[in-house]
């Protein structure tokens, strides 16, 4: 029975059947906070921007409509509990589907929006996370083919590395990295942000940080240099 | 000792000495640019006076998120403080709590509606490239230490010497992260003063005193990491000793840099991370 | 009083009565983090909402809309 993974205590396992939750600190704090902005977004109203007009000294003041707000408000919750979800699960292919979800979600929460640079950035930022799809799942695959295992717990308690796994574990990394927006494909992500509905900004934002966080524990129970 | 009152005396603790070492930072500054500077408990003096001033809640806001942003900001550096001297628990926690702080920064930003604050929210998200040295830190430190639990890397540390020596690199690029974090950094993108004050620019009075806090805490939090994982078991005259070096070379740097403009900073930032990263991976071959 | 006073009262008592429960009753460690992480943050936040000024009553119509009169 695994105890310890990267050196914290497994506080407690939920297993659905074949996909099975863990719980370490790290993990319950990744949840808890992703499921209290979650809650933060779902009661806010949003924001509304003031620009100034040009040709007078007024101020333009951009509102988010009350359809577009709450199909952004949905969309923003079901990111927000992809993201809890990818925060504990202990099965990569649940994973690699839950940060694809994020992606998919992540351009949904801007596609409803007016302004034609953010759509832009929305359009780029979603070619590249279609093209990184691509190695988030081979890798996922490559993983499973070279350990015979998706779960995270099982992965934990062998003492070797492959090539063949540590393959596996770059692909996934820019799979994931193609998909929240690491650098360098921030670069797509920043125009996004300037369209108004704060609290679903924030979902886009929290979900890319906290996956990447993830996916850096998850590399590190995988590969083992030891 | 009651867990609770141990978690209320570090939170406390942290508030304090933080405050300090960035007014202290403030004094360093002024006195090599020449002028007298603020006294060292100003930054202690404001954030008190303004629990007791007007706040004005600007109309354009997005309630209760542009409240209840500021308080998840101080809820995750308590959660630090619970993670780091009261628990020494696991170090990817402190680097989560990291990065949610940008989250923090980014939605301060753009809760308010105010163009200053949106551009730093669109700032924030590109200071999150400065990420890829946080990652990498944390690999180095798995790689040589084994672990990611802060008091076994403690442990690690008095059998083997500090991490300071044996991974330097991963302790430059650490000690960067801290830099962008400080007040009046070359860095600091998302609080420069060509936006005014970036996201805190729309929170007044008492949501800015909170601010406040959460960035002393944050501050005495990134300073107590950075000594206990790359110079392992002190006792508290040292880490204050420690702490208050560390400040004064901060504040050395930010007197004679000026404020980068965001695409430098970040490629700055990524340039410095990854000959960290190359030259450790060089070091850990050898 | 008006409901931004109430709240913070009523926040404010809340918060401080499960710290303090937490220092005298010392329950198990997870309900200690939860409450310090919960209660530490809304004491500090309702204690501010409570101790701010506020302003007088005749200039409120003036600060709500300044008309822009000009440089």
């Amino acid at each position: 029975m695994v105890v310890s993974i990267l050196g914290s205590q497994i506080i407690g396992i939920i297993p659905l059947g074949d996909i099975v939750f863990y719980m370490t600190s790290f993990n319950l704090f990744m949840f808890a906070a992703a499921l209290a902005f979650t809650f933060i977004i779902a009661i806010s109203k949003t924001e509304t921007q003031v620009e100034a007009e040009f040709g007078s000294l007024g101020d333009r003041e951009i509102k988010v409509a009350k359809k577009e707000f709450k199909f952004r408000r949905f969309l923003a919750i079901i990111c927000g509990l992809a993201t809890a979800g990818a925060m504990v699960t202990g099965d990569i292919f649940d994973f690699t589907l839950f940060v694809c979800l994020i992606g998919i979600v992540n351009i949904g929460i801007v596609g409803a929006v007016k302004q034609i640079d953010v759509l832009d950035s929305a359009f780029q930022y979603g070619l590249i996370a279609m093209i990184a799809s691509t190695p988030l799942f081979v890798g996922a695959s490559l993983i499973l083919a070279a350990t015979g295992t998706i779960s995270i717990l099982a992965i934990n308690s062998l003492t070797y590395t492959t090539p063949m796994m540590l393959f596996g574990s770059i692909l996934l990394f820019l799979g994931v990295a193609g998909e929240t927006g690491v650098a360098p494909f921030f670069a797509t992500k920043a125009e996004m942000f300037r369209t108004p509905g704060s609290p679903f900004l924030l979902i886009i934002h929290l979900s890319s940080l906290l996956v990447i966080v993830r996916v850096i524990e998850i590399l590190l129970i995988i590969n083992k240099p030891f | 000792m009651n867990l609770m009152l141990n978690i209320l005396l570090n939170v406390i603790i942290a508030f304090l000495i933080g405050t300090i070492l960035i007014g202290l930072q403030r004094k360093i500054m002024a006195r090599i640019q020449g002028r007298p500077g603020p006294p060292i408990i100003q930054h202690l003096l404001h954030t008190l006076k303004f629990f007791i001033k007007e706040s004005a809640f600007p109309k354009t806001a997005a309630m209760p998120f542009y409240v209840a942003i500021t308080a998840m900001l101080f809820v995750i550096w308590v959660a630090a403080v619970i993670d780091g001297p009261v628990t020494e628990g696991s170090l990817l926690l402190i680097f989560a709590i990291y990065t949610i702080q940008k989250i923090g920064e980014h939605n301060a930003g753009s809760s308010s509606g105010s163009p200053y604050g949106k551009m730093s929210c669109v700032r924030a998200v590109y200071s999150a490239a400065a990420e890829v040295p946080l990652f990498a830190v944390l690999i180095i430190i798995y790689l040589k230490a084994g672990t990611m639990n802060i008091s076994s890397i403690i442990n690690y540390q008095s059998i083997h010497g500090p991490l300071l020596f044996t991974i330097p690199l991963a302790a430059i690029m650490f000690f960067v992260l801290i830099l962008s974090k400080s007040q009046y950094s070359p860095f600091a993108i998302t609080k420069g003063k060509d936006i005014v004050s970036g996201y805190e620019t729309e929170h007044f009075g008492l949501l800015r005193g909170y601010l406040m806090i959460s960035e002393s805490i944050a501050w005495y939090m990134l300073l107590w990491v950075f000594l206990t994982v790359f110079i392992g078991p002190l006792s508290l005259p040292a880490y204050l000793i420690g702490m208050v070096v560390l400040s004064t070379i901060v504040a050395f740097i930010n007197a004679v840099t000026p404020i980068l403009n965001p695409n430098h900073s970040v490629m700055m930032q990524v340039s410095l991370a990854f000959i960290g990263i190359a030259g450790s991976i060089v070091l850990l071959m050898i | 009083m008006d409901k931004l006073k109430i709240i913070s009262w009523v926040l404010f008592i809340v918060s401080v009565g499960s710290i303090l429960y937490a220092l005298i009753f010392n329950p198990a460690s997870w309900i200690v983090y939860a409450i310090a992480l919960v209660a530490i943050p809304v004491s500090v936040l309702s204690f501010g909402f409570i101790g701010m000024a506020k302003g007088n009553k005749e200039e409120e119509e003036g600060k709500r809309r300044e008309p822009f009169i000009g440089y």
